[in-house]
Parts: C-alpha cells; structure tokens; sequence
C-alpha cells in the first residue's frame, strides 16, 4: 500500500480509538475490584453488577442490581424511550412522505423539522421550562418522550430521506393510476417499502431518548430517568466502579439497539 | 516509420478472482491512427479503455504508451485525454471552468489558458459557452464541452468511451463527421469504442474486433469486412448469411461446398486447399441477386420469400429456402419492386462466397454452435 | 363480463395527487410537534426575556420592559460570557473538521461494502450515546492522577510524578468534544461524499489532476453542504453544551452556564435574555451559512 492509504488508516484507527476509548475504559473498569478509579485494575469481578449486599453499603457501594434507585430509574427511562420511539416513527414518517414532493411551504417545513437539532438544547430545555410551568403542565414521562422526539425527530428524518428509492413515487403514481386510494397506496404499496427505513427512525428515538440528559433534566421530576438518577446520585457518592456498570449496561442497550439498527440499515437497498 | 503511440502485449485483467476482463491482448495504434474498437457489451471495450487511461489497473503483462510502460504511472503524468461515456462535466463549474481545469492543472498561465480553452471551444462549435453551467446545457452541448475539455489538454492519446450512445440518430451520422474533422485537424490520436459496428466501420481507420476478453480482429475496416477472419468476426461487423459446410474438393481455382443449401462454390486462393476441412460458408446480403441475374451466378437456388423490410434505399428480403433455411437478401428498390411473393431465384457469385475457418480466437468453441448461437 | 371504467369525473375515486387536501394532512403530526414543544416554548422565552426581574415564579407581573437587555447589554460580564462561548465552539467545529473530514473520506473511499459502511455508521454513533455522568467520569480514568494515560506514560518512565494538568483544561475540553461529536460532522460529509458521481473523480484524474488536487477541487468543494451541515450540527451543539466546559475547561464561563443559574435561581428573565441572544446569534450564522450553501441539496433534490 503508497504512504497514503497506510496514512489514512492510522489516522482513522486512532480516531475511532480515541471514540471509543472511554466506552472501553468504562467496561473495563466495570469489573475492577478496586473500588477507586484507577489503573492498573487489581481485580477482576462481577461484584459491581450483582454483588449481595451485606446490609452496610449505601449509594456508591451498592452494586447495580440490588440498587433500588437504579431500578426505579430504569422503569421510568423505558416508557419514556419506547414513546419516544413510537412518536419518532409516526412524524418521520409522515414529514418524509411530504417533503418528497413539491408543496408550498416545503423549504420552511424542511427548516422546522430541523430546528429540533440545530437549536442549542438550552434555549429549547428553557423555553420548555418556562412553558410549562406558566401552563400548569406537569412534568411527567410524557413530555419527555416528546422532547425527546424533538430532538430525534431531525435524525430520523434525514435518515429516512437519505434511503428513500427515487422510484417510490413512481410506484405510488402507477398504483393511483389503477384507482387505489391514497390510503390503500400507502398501505400497499409505500409502506411496504419503506417499513425497515420506520423502524430504524423508532430504533433512533429509542437511542436518543434514552440517554439524554440536558433537555430532560429541564422537565422531570422526581427519581427521574436515568441520566438524571446517574447524575443527583453522582452529585452526592464518591466515584466507585459501581457507576461504570451502570453505565455499561445503559449502554449496553443502546449498543445493542444500534447493532440491530445497523443490521436493518445495511438490509436495505444501496 | 510510423511510430506506436500505444503498445499492450499480454494485457491480462481480472474483476475479482472470477471474472476475466482481459485475456492477454496484445495490439499496437500507430500514431496518428483513429483506432475504433467494437464489440458486444462486456467484451472488454470500456475496460480496456480505462486499463490505458490509467483508471484502471492490470495484473499482467504490459501496456506501453510512447514508448514507456505504464503500471506505475497514475492517470494524471500519462500522456492521455479522455471523454468519458456520460460526459462526466463538473456541475460546480462554469464551462469556462470546466474546459480550463486540465489547463489548470498543469499550471498554465491565465493568458495561454484563455487562448486554448476559447480555441477549443470554437473547435467544437460552443462559442460564447463560457459562462455557462453544465446543468443548463443540453446533452448535445453538453458532449461538445466534454469533448473540448479532453482535447485542449493537447494529449497524444485522445480516448472516447462510446461517444454515440447517448446521441440521437440523426445527429450520430453529423457527430461522426465532425469527429473525423476533428481528427484530421488535431492529428492527435484517437482511441474510441462503440458498441454499434456500423459507427466503427464508418470512422475507423483502423479496427479492432472484441469478443470477451479478447481480439477476434484487428485491421482495416474494408478488410474485416471482406475478409473476416473468425465466424464472430464476421457475424458482428455487417450482416451476413451463414452455413456450416465441407469442403469436397477443389477444382479450376474454386471449391465445390456441401451445405445445407445443396452444392455451392466458393473461390480459392493459389496455393490454399481446404479439401475435407469443415468451415463455416457466407455471403453478405448485398451479393445477393434475384431473378434473371441469379441464373447467371455460379451458386443459385430456389427460395420463397417470406417478408421485406423497406429502408429507403434498399430493400432487405427474408426469403426460405429448401429445407427452411433462411436467406437474407438486400436489394434496391427496383429489384423488389419484381417480387410476386412466389418463388423466386436468388444467387450470388463464387467469388463473393467467404469462406470462415475458425469460429472464434476463442477456444473450444464449436463452429456449429457460432453460427447458428446457442 | 368485464366491468367499465368510469369515465364520469364526479365518479372516480381520489387519485393521489398532493395538490388535494390529503397530501397536507401528512404535515399536520410534525407541525403540531414543532409548533407547541419548538415554536411556543422559544417565542414565550422571548416574551418572558421582556418581563422585569422583579417577576417572581409563582406570578408573573407582566410589565413589559427592556431593563435586562440593558442589563446585559451593559454587563462586563457579556463581553467575556459571549467570546469565551463563540471561541470554544468555534474551535471545537474545526478541530471536529478537521478529524472528521478524514473519517467521512475514509468512510465513503476507502470502504467498498455498503453493508460494511452501514455498520460503520451506525456504531460511530455509539460514543455519543454515553450518559454525560458516565463520560465524565470515564474521562476521569482516562486522564486523572490514577488514569491510563499516567499509568502508561510512567511506566514508559516518561515522567515519574503523575500530571495533574491532564485533566482539567481547555484542551482536555476539546479532546473529549471531540470524541463527543465528531461524528455529527462526519456523518453529512459522509452524505455529500457518498453522492458524488465517481466518474467525476475520473474524469479530474485523466485531466491531469494529481490526487491531492482531487481531493480539493472535486470532492471538498463537492461535499461543500455537508461540511456546512456539519460544521452547523458540531456549533450549536458545542454552543448549547455548558456543563462540559464547566467540568473540565476550569469553571469557564460559558453562556449556556449563565442560563441555567439564572433559571436555578428562579430568575426566568435574565435567562429569557440570554437565551435569547443565544438563539438570535446562532441562528443568524445558521441563516448565513445556508445562503451560502444549498444544504437541502443533502436531502431532496
């Protein structure tokens, strides 16, 4: 190989390490018997994830599975998550079918749908804030999955509209042609298509939602999700391995849901 | 002495582990030359074209351009131009731009650059282009653009992928005319593939014919015409009417044929003998004659004539022969005009007969099997 | 026996065509989404911005007055609050450019298998979705007294104390952006890039371009919207990101930071304002750079 390719390869090698470097540190670390941050690991062991309390730990020294808070702080992550997945996958789907063809408006539109990503998470988390409280809203998981899908939204769509098949109106003409209804075109005929595209726009939402943490602490309350729960216990517990199992089976999901979002994507077309 | 511009000995090209692209072809261009290579999609045309233009790469044998070999020398330092088969015009610049980018390139000055690139675009008839983008042109300016930009790099090797294909048919016979303008004026090489044989009869002064991978042919256009040397050959460049036959013996400078058609003859070259070999029999459509004329001619049969296809000019008959052989015969008007529909005698000459030995550079092909396809 | 078509207008069924009221209805979930949670909440912050501080929580009197853009238009803190924000995002974009943009050429070039680069993709994504929490203190292993890059640089015997300076500085902070989001500028230049047509790139080398000058003249400027969609993307993330900065570039004071205190501390006005000239800036390089480039070219033609 010229200088060039071998060039390009460290570089692009040391730049996915360096990505991924605190994941794996994260992993790592997980298992560390040690219960202080630091290399080289004396130990390996699982005591982090499941290990039987003897009655004396608290907070830090707690391992994941027998923390109560963790747990309450999971089940309130999902249904935020999962909602979120589901509204991602409705709106996407109908902002891609609209922006494929030329409306007035279309630009703007485009712009809106953006703007849930382009515009800093502060002013978006405050706005909300302040929106909610002048509205009496409550703070409940439901208004984070929606601001979660906020934020996924834009994602998803670019994503959908990148692998969208050109032919696909010309499918959706030639049914119409043979007198189907725009409904029964998009049950037939478009949605068939485009279902893998769905589900990798909910997968996305699901993935955001569920590590999110500067727009959601804005607008929960109580143990909160997950991000929020690591964060208030992280304020007041020293640093222990304890955190970083936590942190590997977070994102242990998330990877998982990736890993099958990347399956779904690359099952398509192209 | 005409010096070879190109020399390629051996070329050998794979697409992966499987796939042959190039099977050791071996060819020379002369300098000057307007070399058209022809043949079916996938012979290798297009793959040999970017082999040489550099965009390619080969892991056999060699290839020379002027005289120094190539494989190490990337597309940019090779003394080639090219246009590619989709134009391939930048869409972020002007025309100005695109025409002046191989100028550009090799860091030519801004004065010289605007000389060239606004005497490269009166060559190709695109005055008053410059400021143009390529999104507003039509497919025919477009072709022009691609063509001035390949040509006011001033290579040694002008290479064109399919130039015709993208062209409506009337404006292929005026491209084709210009490009040979073009070439006589440039005096710049010309290394060009088509897939349509009668476009490379036209423009070629020299052809080669492909078939997978290989060269069935190479020559002068009126030579493989007239004398193609594979049944391939034969049956890609111009149309042709062909039986499997042996030959019985040779006698007065002619060779008495069995085919399928009865006995037919065929002439003989001095000091050839084909007696007892088995090769493939032809006469082109044009040879053909029906009536009167047909009795005189040393081969002659009885047909049936089964349908006409009207060109203006000519006349191609599809006429059944004994045994429901089909004959293909092109006549001009008049003669048709005669045709009740019944039968009638269609002939040719002995000496319009052309006799084909090998099927194919191909081995293991059987000749049966080239003649009548598989 | 066959049936006939209906030839009568008023008898065929709707075809679909947009230009009739069902294709609308399709914009009707993502509006109401953008109008209420988007839309609202930013235009109440605006109002709110113009409220008087003395407005408590619990009740806001609406007097209308424009003492705290006076306030902050007079701040000497302004001044610092906005060029340290600006300078730190900026940096960060180009530093992500300039990894990122090697990444995306890599990705789209030197990849073949689509399947392979859908994998590829998806997974880059995987380092953005750590928790803050968690990269917080994973950074802590990596960089502090008892880190990896201590531990190894020591037993290298490179230095024999551990660095304290590692871990909190404004370097530190652009490393772990960096790892944060360099994928969000990767990934539209990697769109852009993926659309250029090869015989482009063909066509530069036989016109005598050597590659590097490929590079530049093709494929830069031909990836031009998504290098700005991405330099956009990494902006404003890195504009809105105030802990970060906080954490490890030593208590920096950022904008974003100044927001949330202020709304800690219950006085929404003073953070409406900032908010506000937050959003105004950002969005006015936003409007600026998709003049200059035609982003939507990314996503429809």
């Amino acid at each position: 190989m010229k200088i060039g390719e071998i060039g390009i390869r460290v570089y692009v090698a040391a730049l996915i390490l360096l990505v991924y470097l605190p994941i794996v540190v994260m992993i790592v670390l997980s298992f560390n018997t040690s219960g202080r941050i630091s290399f080289p690991m004396e130990g390996f062991t699982t005591k982090w994830y499941n290990g039987a309390p003897t009655g004396y730990e608290y907070g830090s020294y707690i391992s994941a599975f027998y923390d109560w808070k963790f747990w309450i702080a999971f089940q309130n992550t999902v249904p935020v998550a999962v909602t979120a997945a589901i509204l991602t996958m409705i709106i996407v789907t109908s902002v891609a079918m609209v922006l494929r063809h030329r409306i007035i408006g279309r630009d703007p539109f485009f712009y809106l749908m953006l703007l849930g990503f382009v515009l800093p998470g502060v002013a978006l988390g405050l706005g909300n804030n302040i929106l909610f409280r002048m509205m009496n809203w409550e703070f409940t998981w439901w208004t984070a999955a929606i601001l979660d899908t906020v934020y996924a939204v834009p994602f998803g769509m670019i994503l959908m509209m990148a692998r969208f098949d050109p032919d696909l109106v010309l499918y959706e003409r030639a049914a119409s042609v043979l007198r189907a209804s725009p409904w029964v075109v998009f049950r037939k005929v478009t949605f068939p298509l485009i279902r893998w595209e769905v589900v990798a726009a909910g997968i996305f939402g699901f993935v955001l939602a569920w590590g999110e943490l500067i727009r959601t602490s804005f607008v929960m309350r109580g143990t909160g999700v997950i991000s929020t729960y690591i964060s208030t216990e992280l304020a007041i517990n020293p640093v222990t391995p304890k955190w970083y199992a936590v942190g590997t089976i977070v994102t242990g999901i998330s990877i998982v849901a990736l890993v099958i979002l990347g399956y779904i994507l690359s099952r398509g077309q192209r | 002495m005409i010096l070879k511009v190109l020399e390629s000995r051996d070329l050998t090209k794979w697409y992966g582990k499987e796939v042959l692209a190039l099977n050791k072809v071996s060819f020379a261009v002369d300098e000057g030359d307007f070399f058209v290579m022809i043949g079916p999609s996938g012979c290798g045309k297009s793959t040999l074209l970017k082999v040489i233009a550099g965009l390619l790469d080969y892991e056999a044998g060699q290839l020379f351009i002027k005289g120094t070999e190539v494989k190490q020398i990337p597309p940019h330092k090779r003394d080639i131009s090219m246009m590619l088969e989709n134009y391939a015009l930048f869409p972020h610049m002007s025309v100005y731009d695109n025409i002046a980018f191989g100028l550009k390139m090799l860091a030519k000055d801004r004065a010289e650059t605007e000389k060239q690139v606004k005497g490269s675009l009166k060559l190709v008839g695109m005055e008053g282009f410059e400021r143009r983008s390529p999104l507003e042109l039509s497919g025919g300016q477009r072709q022009r653009v691609a063509l001035a930009r390949a040509i006011v790099v001033n290579p040694a090797v002008l290479l064109l992928d399919e130039p015709l294909s993208h062209v409506d048919y009337r404006l292929q016979r005026k491209l084709m005319e210009e490009l040979k303008l073009l070439h006589k004026r440039l005096g710049t090489t010309f290394i060009l593939t088509t897939h349509v044989q009668e476009h490379g009869l036209s423009l070629a002064e020299t052809l080669m014919v492909m078939n997978t991978g290989v060269i069935e042919q190479l020559g002068k256009p009126d030579a493989i015409y007239s004398r193609p040397a594979t049944v391939f050959a034969a049956r890609f460049v111009g149309d042709i009417n062909l039986f499997s036959g042996e030959v019985l013996g040779k006698r007065n400078g002619r060779y008495a044929v069995k085919t399928e058609l009865g006995e037919l003859q065929a002439s003989a070259d001095e000091g050839q003998d084909y007696s007892g070999r088995k090769l493939a029999y032809g006469v082109r459509p044009e040879a053909v004659v029906l009536g009167k004329e047909a009795l005189q001619c040393e081969n002659h049969i009885q047909a049936k004539l089964v349908s006409t296809y009207y060109f203006g000019n000519s006349v191609e008959c599809l006429f059944e022969a004994p045994g429901g052989i089909s004959l293909r015969v092109n006549v001009p008007p008049e003669a048709a005009v005669l045709l009740t529909g019944g039968e009638s005698v269609a002939g040719w000459r002995a000496h319009d007969a052309i006799l084909i030995e090998k099927p194919s550079v191909i081995e293991g092909l059987n000749i049966e099997e080239v003649i009548y396809g598989k | 026996m066959t049936a006939q078509p209906s030839l009568s207008p008023t008898k065929t069924r709707p075809t679909f065509r947009l230009g009739r009221h069902s294709g609308y209805l399709l914009l009707i979930p993502g509006l109401v989404l953008s109008v209420i949670f988007l839309v609202l909440p930013l235009a109440i912050m605006v109002v709110v911005s113009f409220y008087s501080t003395a407005a408590l929580s619990t009740g806001y009197l609406p007097i209308f007055t424009v003492e705290n853009y006076v306030a902050f238009f007079t701040s000497p803190q302004t001044p610092v609050l906005l060029v340290n924000t600006f300078t730190l995002a900026f940096l960060a974009t180009i530093i992500c450019f300039i990894f990122g943009f090697p990444l995306a050429y890599f990705l789209t070039f030197h990849i073949k298998s689509p399947a392979f680069k859908n994998y590829v993709i998806t997974l880059l994504i995987v380092p953005f979705l750590i928790d803050w929490s968690i990269r917080t203190v994973a950074w802590i292993a990596i960089l502090g007294k008892g880190g990896i890059v201590n531990f190894s640089l020591m037993s290298l015997g490179l230095i024999k104390e551990p660095l304290e300076a590692l871990l909190f500085s404004r370097n530190t902070l652009y490393i772990i952006w960096l790892q944060t989001y360099v994928v969000f500028m990767e990934f539209p230049i990697y769109l852009a890039m993926n659309r250029i047509d090869p015989d482009l790139i063909s066509a530069a080398k036989v016109l005598k371009a050597p590659p590097l000058r490929v590079v530049y003249d093709i494929i830069f400027k031909l990836s031009l919207p998504g290098i700005m969609a991405g330099f956009i993307f990494v902006f404003v993330c890195t504009l809105g990101d105030f802990i970060t900065p906080n954490l490890w570039a030593g208590g920096v004071q950022t904008l974003g930071l100044s927001i949330s205190r202020y709304a800690n501390n219950f006085l929404w006005p003073y953070a409406s304002v900032l908010s506000t000239m937050l959003l105004i800036i950002a969005l006015s390089i936003m409007f600026i750079a998709f003049k200059v480039v035609n982003i939507k070219k990314l996503f429809y033609e």
